[in-house]
């Protein structure tokens, strides 16, 4: 089912705004992702539209159809919480077939059912155990199964994977994945870490402080951040951002690290037509955000690159992370965090070395500085204001 | 390992650990047998004192040997009518038990889940009925209970154990209500379950250890119940602790006679406690979120 937020609102009593006016279509079928750090009212969203909290201001559709008003009871969505909430004292089969108990579905087709989301689930063993006999990936399953067993409107998952460790949540993460592609259920899914959203979203929503920053598919907030935020929060390591000036040359817009003389030449590239406008006039400082992988470490002096000292290498297996220090005369980093590039770890570098850091034409976007909106990105080989 | 090895092993193992701590005789656990025994000579006591013919419990010289006789529970069942006593004392309490949770389990629930204005005052002054002194309210009650003709009647008993456990029960209740999870019910929302259905069939499962042990509570504050009682009951509904200090006469104590109507006593408490007991020692909400 179609899901529509409708400049949905949530005041709580004491004032404080957790979620700020949300404008959302999310598609039959989809699987979508909130995203942003706790307390940005992601987990709010999601409890307005199981209803479990009531909108202050707004509309939510599913199927088209108005739930604002709608008890929970009657919404027929399904959640998975994060602390799985099963009931302890019933068997996995219990909780699993409660809903279609009380919806009065026969015995015959909750078994059948039954058998079957537990074949998927691989929990077909645990059937007649209690949660408090199960381990924690296990109640996982059994909470997935919980939700899976209704064939519901609207899948909500509320950090269903954050109680599991590394490994275990990185296997469910691709089985979740591997589910949703079987089952095309719509799917809202709340979560903290990127690297889940990019993994399993058909489009991701980037939230901060109640608002709701950017929609888009996994590749375009990577690549296009709407601004500061956005760009920091995904993608590790993170966003470098460094205090540029630009410099309209010849129809080429030349970048200037704030301090060093020479502009960083490799990346004197042609630009749409309205950008010089949009980046404001000559020397106006702004902040360019680097993904880590587009920052070239080279051994050697070179004529377009910046030197630095390699301060620390964090072997990371397939590459390393090297995190890199400039020169005195030149300003550091616009967040004061360390500019981190990432490199193949057939490349050699050494703790202390001498290095001379060269950027790549990709995925280079420019923020205003006051703002932190995203003013123009390098798309290809040509600036475009965003 | 030969014979000899063996022998000589245990041998050694013996002087290195002296056969006191071996046989599990410490001085933590002396001591705690101490103390155990001191709890529990009065009830050993109590129960020899029943179980002896009137001229050895008189002796002056305390008796552990003696042959026994059940002369005196004969006595308490023949000459005070005691079956009746127990039989009123047992549907007293259990109604009265039984309406105190089915009224406190709710109570509680009420008052822990609901947001009320002024929720924290509410639940106070329900407790604070509890520290009214029932001497206070004795004779009132009296008066009262003679107008509405529930002077010794069973009505008029429970009416007034409810009255005066029900906020204790509450208060106990809120507090294990409060305990359970609040996504377990939000869940059995999402799941279709009215609100009767999420307490009948989640929320009064999960809270059982709460309720087996506000129904301990409460049924040993009623059993044992003297004062009210007393003073509310003469012949028709009188209890056991009534009946028992009657045996403390003007001139006697008929202490073979008292003895065998406390041993009566203590076996229902004991019956309900190991009944409930397996409730209260499994977890509140063992497996039900991480």
């Amino acid at each position: 089912m179609t899901l529509r937020l409708q400049n949905v609102q949530k005041v709580y009593p004491s004032g404080f705004i957790a979620v700020n006016g949300i404008n959302l279509d999310v598609e039959h079928g989809e699987f979508f992702t909130l995203l942003g750090p706790s307390g940005c009212g992601k987990t709010t969203t999601l409890r307005m539209i199981a209803g479990l909290e009531t909108p202050s201001a707004g509309k939510i559709f599913i199927g088209g159809r108005d739930f604002t008003d709608t008890h929970p009871r009657k919404r027929d969505v399904a959640m998975v919480f994060q602390s799985y909430a099963l009931y302890p004292h019933m068997t996995v089969r219990g909780n699993l077939g409660l809903n279609l108990e009380i919806k009065g579905v026969s015995r015959a087709e909750i078994e059948e059912r039954l058998q079957n989301v537990a074949r998927m689930l691989d929990i077909t063993l645990l059937l007649d155990n209690k949660p408090g006999e199960l381990s924690g990936g296990q109640r996982q399953r059994v909470a997935l199964g919980r939700a899976l067993i209704r064939r519901p409107n609207i899948f909500l998952m509320d950090e269903p994977l954050s109680n599991l460790d590394l490994k275990l949540r990185e296997r469910t993460r691709t089985e979740l994945k591997k589910l949703h592609e079987t089952l095309r259920v719509t799917t809202i899914y709340v979560t903290h870490d990127q690297a889940e959203a990019l993994v399993l979203s058909n489009r991701i929503g980037v939230m901060n402080a109640g608002n709701l920053i950017q929609v888009g598919t996994p590749q375009e907030i990577y690549d296009r951040p709407r601004n500061v935020f956005v760009a920091k929060f995904i993608g590790t390591p993170s966003v470098n951002l460094l205090n540029v000036s630009v410099q309209n040359l010849a129809g080429l817009l030349a970048i200037r690290l704030t301090g060093s003389e020479k502009p960083l030449g490799s990346i004197l590239l042609p630009v749409a037509d309205d950008v010089f406008h949009r980046l404001g006039p000559a020397g106006t400082q702004l902040i360019l955000g680097v993904r880590p992988e587009a920052i070239a470490v080279l051994t050697e002096a070179h004529a377009e690159a910046v030197p630095a000292e390699i301060e620390l290498v964090e072997p990371m297996g397939y590459v390393n992370n090297i995190v890199l220090r400039f020169g005195k005369d030149v300003q550091t980093t616009a967040d004061g965090e360390p500019l981190i590039a990432v490199v193949t770890s057939s490349e050699s570098h050494e703790r202390g070395e001498k290095a001379w850091i060269r950027l790549r034409p990709e995925r280079l976007v420019l923020f205003d500085r006051t703002s932190e909106r995203a003013l123009a990105i390098l798309a290809g080989e040509r600036w475009e204001g965003v | 390992m030969t014979g000899w090895h063996a022998v000589s092993s245990v041998l050694t193992s013996e002087r290195a650990f002296p056969r006191v701590a071996r046989s599990g005789l410490s001085w933590p656990k002396l001591a705690a047998a101490f103390v155990v025994g001191l709890w529990l000579f009065p009830v050993y006591w109590i129960v020899l004192t029943s179980l002896k013919p009137i001229k050895e419990i008189n002796s002056a010289v305390p008796s552990f040997i003696f042959s026994p006789t059940a002369e005196n529970y004969r006595e308490l069942f023949t000459k005070f009518d005691f079956a009746r006593v127990l039989m009123n004392s047992l549907v007293i309490t259990f109604v009265s038990c039984f309406v105190v949770l089915v009224l406190g389990v709710p109570a509680g629930y009420a008052l822990a889940r609901m947001k009320v204005p002024g929720e924290k005052q509410i639940a106070l002054w329900i407790l604070s009925l509890r520290f009214l002194p029932p001497i206070a309210v004795a004779i009132p009650f009296y008066i009262l209970w003679q107008d509405l003709n529930l002077l010794d009647t069973y009505v008029g008993m429970i009416l007034i154990y409810v009255a005066f456990n029900l906020p204790f029960a509450i208060w106990m209740m809120r507090g294990f209500l409060a305990d359970v999870p609040v996504a377990l019910e939000e869940a059995a929302l999402l799941d279709g379950l009215t609100r009767l259905q999420i307490i009948l069939r989640v929320v009064v499962p999960v809270v059982m250890p709460g309720i087996a042990s506000t129904a301990i509570f409460t049924f040993v504050f009623m059993w044992n119940e003297y004062l009210m009682a007393l003073m509310l009951t003469a012949f028709k509904s009188v209890t056991v602790p009534v009946t028992i200090a009657k045996f403390v006469e003007p001139y006697t104590v008929l202490w073979g006679t008292l003895s065998a109507a406390v041993v009566i006593q203590v076996v229902p408490m004991l019956v309900v406690v190991f009944l409930l007991q397996r409730h209260i020692v499994r977890g509140l909400t063992l497996g039900a979120v991480k």
